[in-house]
C-alpha cells in the first residue's frame, strides 16, 4: 500500500473513536510537556550563569581571601593574600601565565569643593572587566543576547594601561554617577581629583550601567564607583598591606583542576599553609571557576529537574500503555475489518505499517499538544526556581521526537498482533 | 485453460491430540469461463476446499495450481499477492468496512500491490457494472442487502482476478434479492469469468454449469445442469 493511503487509512482509524483517543493521549501530553519544562530548566540555569559570568572565561580561576568576622568587621582570615602573591604567580606556577589583581575599599573623594564618600577598586587593566562583570551589570538598555565587549563599558575617555598599573600611576576612572557628582557636568576629562588627600588624574568615566537582574536594580548603585591602579592603591589608600583577589589565566583550559592544585600548592608554601592530621590543608584561600559556579547554578535547578524527569519517563510509560491498551482494543474490535483486508490482498506488513501508524498518528498528535501545554508551563516554571527556566528551542523537535519513538515501541505489538491474525479466523470474527 | 487444478488435495488439523481429517485427496479441475458449485453439508470440508482454493490456507499434502501455477506452497506474503491479484471473493456476509464507502469498499483491492492506473476510474467501472453507479457514495449501511453484495461483486471483480470466489453469495438475502445476485453471476461467468460458489442451496446451485457434492472432505458426486440462466 502507498504510503498516502497508508496515512489515510490510520487518520480515518484513528478519527472513528475521537474520544477515545484523545483521552489515550494523555500521558504523552504530560510526559512531553515535563520534557520541555525540564530541558527548560537546565538551559535557564545555564543561560543565568553565562549571563552572570560573561567575563569569567573559562580558562581562569578567581582566588578570593577567606574572610571571617572580628570585632564587628570583615577581616582576612590566616595570612593575607597579596598583591605579591598574585605578582609572583605566573613564573612560579606552570600552569598560570597571567594573574590579574584587584583590591577594594573605602575612600574620600575630592574636586574643588565637592566631596564624596566612595567605594573604590583598585584594578589591573584588564580585571576592571572582571570588577564589572561581578556587579552583574551591563550599559543601560543592552539588548540580553547581544555580546558585552569592554569597550562598551567606556562613555568618555579610557581605561588605565598595564603600564600605568605596574608604574602604579596616579589615574583614575570614575563611575557615572560619580562623575556627574563631583563635576556636575563639567568634563572631567584630564582633571585632577583628591583621593584621602593623594592626587589623581581622571583619565576616563564608565557608561550608565544597571544591574543586569531587574530586581536587583532598585538596591544597586553600579554607576558610583572609582577605579584605580591596583598598585597605586595598594600604596597609598591603605593603613595595612589590604587582600586581594586574583584572577589566575590557565594556559591550558582542559587543565584546570591541575591548575588549581598548582594554585593551591604555590599559595600554601607561600602562606606557610601545613597539612592537617586528617590530611586536609586549613587553607586561608579559596578557588572559583566557572565550571563551580555552572554546576553550582545546575544544582539547584537539578533536583527540580530530576522530579520532572521522574514524571516524565512516567507520563510517557503510561501514556505509552495507554496507546497500546487502545490500539490492541482496536485491533481487537476491528478483527474483520483486518481479515477483510487480508483476503483482498494485504500483507504483514501493510496491516503493520497501518496499526503502527495508527499509534504514532496518535502519540505525536499528544506529542504536539504536549508541547504546546510544555511551552505555557516554562513561565510557571520559572516563577518555582527563582525565575531560572528558559525554552530551550532544541527540546521542541527532541520532545516531538520522544512522542514519536514512544508511539513506535508501544504501537508495535497490537500492530504485530494484528499482523499475525489468520485471515480465515479473523472474516469468521464477530 | 485451466484455472483451478487440484491434485490430492489435503487437509488436516490438529485438534487437541487428535486429527481431522477435513480434506482427503481431493483432485478438481476448473476451466476458464466455468461456473462451478460447490455442495454439502456443514462439515462436508466444502469451506476447507474454499480457503485452499482462495489461497487463505496452504494444503498439508497435494497441490494446487492456479492459472497452471503451483500455489500450494507459497509463503504468506506471496499468497497475499495471489489473493490480491488473481482471487476476487464474495462473502455470506458480503464483509465491506462500514466506515468506507461503497466506491472505498470497491477501491480497497487496488490499494494493496502493484496495480497501475486510475484507482477511483477502476472501482468506479466496477460499480458501473453491478449497476450501482448513483450509490457510490454511500456507506454500506445506508444500502440494502442486496446493494451490498452487489458492491461487493464489484469489489471481487475491480482487480479482473482468474477467479472469482463465492461462500454463499445469496445466504443473507430474501430470494427475490438472490435471484438478482445469481442473476448477476451467471452473466459474469458468461462474460468470461471463472466462478467457484459454495453454497448448501440447491436452487441455487443449479445456476452453475457443474455441481460438486462434497462429504466427508471428498468429492462425492459431480453433476453437469443445462439450465444457465
Amino acid at each position: 500500500m502507498s504510503p498516502l493511503n497508508t496515512l489515510l487509512t490510520a487518520l480515518r482509524g484513528i478519527s472513528s473513536n475521537a474520544l477515545r483517543t484523545t483521552l489515550t493521549t494523555l500521558g504523552i501530553v504530560i510526559g512531553v510537556a515535563s520534557v520541555i519544562a525540564t530541558l527548560a530548566l537546565g538551559n535557564g540555569a545555564r543561560a543565568a550563569v553565562n549571563a552572570n559570568f560573561r567575563f569569567l572565561g573559562s580558562d581562569q580561576v578567581q582566588i578570593d581571601q577567606d574572610l571571617e568576622l572580628k570585632n564587628g568587621q570583615m577581616q582576612a582570615q590566616g595570612k593575607t593574600l597579596t598583591y605579591e602573591d598574585g605578582l609572583n604567580m605566573p613564573s612560579a606556577v606552570p600552569l598560570v601565565d597571567r594573574a590579574e589583581m584587584t583590591v577594594s575599599g573605602s575612600a574620600k573623594l575630592r574636586y574643588g569643593r565637592q566631596t564624596d564618600d566612595i567605594n573604590f577598586q583598585g584594578t589591573d587593566a584588564g580585571a576592571l572587566l572582571t570588577v564589572i562583570s561581578q556587579g552583574q551589570v551591563q550599559p543601560v538598555g543592552w539588548p540580553s543576547n547581544k555580546p558585552l565587549t569592554p569597550k562598551d563599558f567606556i562613555g568618555q575617555g579610557r581605561f588605565f594601561t598595564d603600564a600605568e598599573v605596574l608604574a602604579g600611576d596616579s589615574v583614575c576612572v570614575l563611575g557615572y554617577q560619580t562623575a556627574l557628582d563631583l563635576f556636575e557636568g563639567d568634563n572631567p576629562i584630564g582633571q585632577t581629583v583628591w583621593v584621602n588627600r593623594k592626587p589623581c588624574q581622571v583619565i576616563g568615566v564608565l557608561a550608565e550601567l544597571e544591574a543586569l537582574n531587574v530586581e536587583d536594580r532598585i538596591n544597586t548603585r553600579p554607576n558610583d564607583g572609582l577605579f584605580l591602579p591596583v598598585s597605586f592603591a595598594i600604596q597609598n589608600l591603605f593603613d595595612t598591606e589590604p587582600w586581594v583577589t586574583i584572577i589566575a589565566h590557565v594556559t591550558d583550559e582542559s587543565k584546570m583542576e591541575e591548575a588549581k592544585a598548582e594554585i593551591a600548592t604555590y599559595l600554601r608554601q607561600r602562606h606557610g599553609i601545613p597539612k592537617g592530621p586528617d590530611g586536609k590543608y586549613a587553607d586561608d584561600f579559596h578557588m572559583t571557576t566557572k565550571q563551580d559556579v555552572l554546576g553550582a547554578q545546575q544544582q539547584s535547578a537539578a533536583t527540580f529537574s530530576l522530579l520532572l524527569t521522574a514524571l516524565a519517563i512516567v507520563s510517557l510509560v503510561v501514556g505509552g500503555i495507554g496507546i497500546m491498551n487502545v490500539m490492541l482494543v482496536s485491533v481487537s474490535e476491528r478483527t474483520r475489518e483486518i481479515g477483510v483486508r487480508m483476503a483482498v490482498g494485504a500483507r504483514g506488513r501493510d496491516v503493520v505499517a497501518q496499526f503502527l501508524l495508527e499509534a504514532v498518528l496518535l502519540s505525536a498528535g499528544g506529542g504536539l499538544l504536549g508541547i504546546a501545554v510544555g511551552i505555557l508551563t516554562v513561565p510557571i516554571a520559572a516563577s518555582l526556581n527563582q525565575g531560572v527556566a528558559l525554552l530551550d528551542p532544541n527540546s521542541v523537535p527532541l520532545a516531538f521526537g520522544v512522542s514519536l519513538v514512544t508511539g513506535l515501541v508501544f504501537g508495535l505489538y497490537p500492530a504485530l498482533r494484528a499482523s499475525q491474525l489468520d485471515p480465515i479466523e479473523a472474516l469468521r470474527y464477530e | 485453460m485451466k484455472i483451478i487444478q487440484t491434485e490430492n488435495l489435503t487437509r488436516t488439523y490438529a485438534v487437541g491430540s487428535s486429527t481431522v481429517n477435513a480434506l482427503r485427496g481431493v483432485s478438481l479441475a476448473v476451466e476458464m469461463g466455468e461456473f462451478v458449485a460447490l455442495m454439502g453439508p456443514s462439515g462436508s470440508g466444502k469451506s476447507t476446499m474454499m480457503h485452499l482454493l482462495g489461497c487463505l490456507d496452504t494444503p498439508s499434502a497435494g497441490s494446487y495450481w492456479l492459472e497452471e501455477r503451483d500455489v500450494s506452497k507459497l509463503s504468506k506474503d506471496e499468497r497475499a499477492e495471489v489473493r490480491n491479484n488473481r482471487i476476487g471473493f464474495i462473502f455470506q456476509t458480503f464483509n465491506l468496512l462500514p466506515r468506507l464507502n461503497a466506491l472505498e469498499n470497491i477501491a480497497l483491492p487496488l490499494l494493496y500491490g502493484r496495480h497501475g492506473g486510475d484507482v477511483n476510474k477502476q472501482a468506479s467501472e466496477a460499480l458501473g457494472r453491478v449497476g450501482l453507479k448513483p450509490r457510490a457514495r454511500h456507506k454500506p449501511n445506508e444500502l440494502s442487502g442486496g446493494e451490498r453484495q452487489r458492491v461487493a461483486i464489484a469489489r471481487a471483480l475491480v482487480t479482473s482476478p482468474a477467479l472469482i470466489l463465492a461462500d454463499e453469495p445469496t445466504g443473507n438475502l430474501d430470494s427475490k434479492t438472490g435471484a438478482e445476485i445469481m442473476r448477476l453471476l451467471v452473466e459474469l461467468c458468461a462474460e468470461g469469468h471463472t466462478i467457484l460458489m459454495v453454497t448448501h442451496d440447491a436452487k441455487v446451485a443449479s445456476h452453475a454449469g457443474r455441481i460438486l457434492q462434497m462429504q466427508d472432505g471428498e468429492i462425492v458426486e459431480e453433476r453437469s445442469t443445462d439450465v444457465t440462466a
